[in-house]
């Protein structure tokens, strides 16, 4: 077998000149080998070192506000000794749930139409071009949303501003819908064809092989295209500052300004005393949002598993 | 061997230009050296940057360098020893509304900044009186009619707690007086950039903003009758106006105390200052 990788075997000719070769090439390997677990200790400890650091400072927090009122009082007045953060810890959820609402649908939509329904030569086109809208910078986004999507909503709901969380889950809506799409597209293609064909052979219409086979087999993978979007929904920092509002103020109406763990951080960090309670609030308020996508991306993992254990 | 003649031509040349040079400038100060960090203001960085790349033209072994945050992070640089000068919009010695003075911190005025409160051009409204100023900011009056506007709701654009901006609007405009932290018609931006975009875009807006970023696609309201112009803060007449600071622990010294100084001096704070859209100190001896 080792004949057969050049590489890793030196040729067998009992020569001086072949033993400095075999060290040579030892040397090689072994430098490599410490090159690249190196570089991926470094990968490790940079995550590592963050969630240490966060957290370490973040939990300072708790040393001058109770856990309770961190986490259940809506109360955000640092200028006075209040550090309710459940304004944000809420406005996030209700951003990323409403983006879900309005993304998901329509993503599954456009990926059944890609993978089953459009001829080949279009999705050809598309999937590049959704594959671009991956990549476009969220501060673009952002400014979209800032100087076409508000004055838009101020036209067509008569209201004031128009910042809020309609405004922020329509500009994040539009920005996982690729992500969404493209996962989804992948997923519905790699089920096998015999099941579709075998659905067609009972006699099932298109519209029930879609919903009857194809959806429930690509389920895994549609779940984590969702999660993953739903991940990028939940740290976009730029595009959602922009059309929020900032206002730490609990939103009973969708076109209330309002505040999220995200874009409350970005604007009041560089205002902050170093050392206070309100600069250790925001670090608290940092770690949440990395033990949030933390925990995303292990459910991903999970699922990723329990589909190869099913395969 | 023919090049090698000609550069060694150009480079005596310009060894005897660059000597002659340095020499007919400073002779004593240009054997200056050191290190200044500056931090703090985003609003001064770019008086800071240009007065660096000026001065180290004349001090070649001084290695300065410049970054910006908020504000509040200037004098704490400087605290935390992190810093040589912190860049701050207002006299970080002193109690300022949300943030205590620093104890032992110097402040240099080395520019005036002047502010507007800006309206949307729909509220059709150019003039304010403080009072009312004071009244809109802090939710008491919520309609423009109430201010000689037409009958629509004010919407209130504020800067976030700890800008720079919203300190001296606050302390000067609004002579202390609280701001709104809530409501429908309430938000918060979190740079001049944004503020002019929302003002600008927003109907019945209301913010304010530095005299520099007005354009004329919203209205720089006259305040108890007095145009916001470099002219009225020159002659004492407009009130809204501030000193940038550059806080230094102790007196300045060594290199640090040249640059302010240079950064004070009447040639750049006539030439490169005004060109950069700041009021020169030296204008404000008559206040």
């Amino acid at each position: 077998m080792s004949k057969t990788i050049p590489t890793l075997s030196a040729p067998q000719r009992p020569s001086r000149s072949s033993s400095v070769r075999r060290l040579r090439l030892r040397l090689e390997h072994r430098s490599f080998r410490l090159l690249c677990a190196s570089s991926a200790v470094l990968v490790c400890g940079v995550l590592l070192a963050m969630l240490f650091f966060m957290f370490r400072t973040g939990v300072l927090t708790f040393r001058d506000v109770p856990v309770s009122e961190f986490f259940l009082s809506t109360a955000w007045e640092p200028e006075n000794e209040k550090y309710g953060a459940l304004v944000f810890i809420l406005g996030t959820f209700a951003v990323t749930g409403l983006t879900l609402l309005i993304a998901v649908p329509i993503s599954l939509l456009a990926a059944l139409f890609l993978a089953e329904l459009a001829p080949q030569r279009l999705s050809r086109v598309v999937r590049p071009i959704l594959d671009l809208l991956v990549g476009i910078p969220s501060v673009v986004y952002g400014y979209m949303g800032l100087t076409l999507l508000i004055p838009a909503l101020r036209a067509v709901t008569g209201s004031n501003l128009g910042d809020g969380v309609l405004a922020a889950s329509l500009v994040l809506a539009v920005m996982v819908l690729p992500t969404i799409t493209r996962i989804s597209d992948d997923a519905l293609r790699a089920v096998p064809r015999k099941y579709v064909q075998g659905s067609f052979a009972l006699g099932a219409t298109r519209f029930q092989t879609v919903t009857g086979v194809i959806l429930p087999a690509a389920g895994r993978g549609i779940v984590q295209a969702v999660i993953l979007g739903m991940a990028r929904a939940i740290g976009e920092t730029m595009a959602v500052v922009m059309v929020i509002g900032n206002t730490p103020q609990l939103a009973d109406s969708l076109l209330k300004p309002t505040s999220v763990l995200t874009s409350n951080i970005v604007m009041q960090l560089p205002n902050v005393p170093f050392d206070s309670t309100w600069n250790n609030a925001l670090y608290m308020m940092g770690f949440l949002l990395l033990a949030i996508s933390l925990l995303m991306i292990g459910v991903v993992r999970m699922l990723q598993k329990k589909g190869e254990n099913a395969a | 061997m023919k090049w090698f003649g000609k550069m060694t031509t150009i480079t005596l040349a310009a060894t005897l230009l660059l000597g002659s040079y340095s020499g007919s400038a400073t002779a004593a100060a240009s054997k200056l050296s050191g290190k200044i960090v500056i931090n703090g203001s985003s609003a001064l960085l770019p008086l800071s940057l240009q007065a660096a790349s000026e001065f180290k033209k004349l001090h070649p072994k001084v290695r300065i360098s410049a970054s910006a945050a908020g504000s509040v992070t200037g004098p704490q640089s400087v605290r935390k020893g992190i810093a040589d000068i912190g860049a701050c919009d207002w006299d970080a010695s002193t109690d300022v509304p949300g943030f205590k003075k620093f104890d032992g911190q110097v402040a240099n005025k080395v520019a005036v900044i002047p502010f507007a409160a800006i309206v949307n051009k729909s509220t059709g409204v150019t003039e304010l009186s403080t009072k009312e100023l004071q009244d809109i900011f802090s939710g008491k009056v919520t309609n423009w009619k109430e201010v000689g506007g037409k009958d629509a709701d004010i919407v209130v654009v504020n800067r976030a707690f700890g800008s720079g901006t919203r300190v001296n609007f606050q302390l000067k405009a609004l002579k202390g007086t609280d701001f709104i932290s809530k409501g429908d018609n309430y938000k918060e931006v979190k740079s001049s950039g944004d503020m002019k975009t929302a003002v600008e875009t927003t109907p019945n807006a209301i913010g304010y903003i530095d005299l520099v970023y007005v354009t004329d696609k919203m209205n720089a309201v006259k305040i108890d009758n007095v145009a916001p112009t470099t002219d009225n803060v020159i002659n004492g007449k407009y009130k809204v106006w501030s000193y940038g600071y550059y806080m230094t622990k102790g007196q300045p010294t060594g290199a640090t105390k040249a640059f302010i100084e240079y950064i004070q001096s009447a040639k750049f704070q006539n030439g490169s200052l005004k060109k950069l859209k700041f009021i020169p100190i030296t204008a404000m001896k008559g206040e």
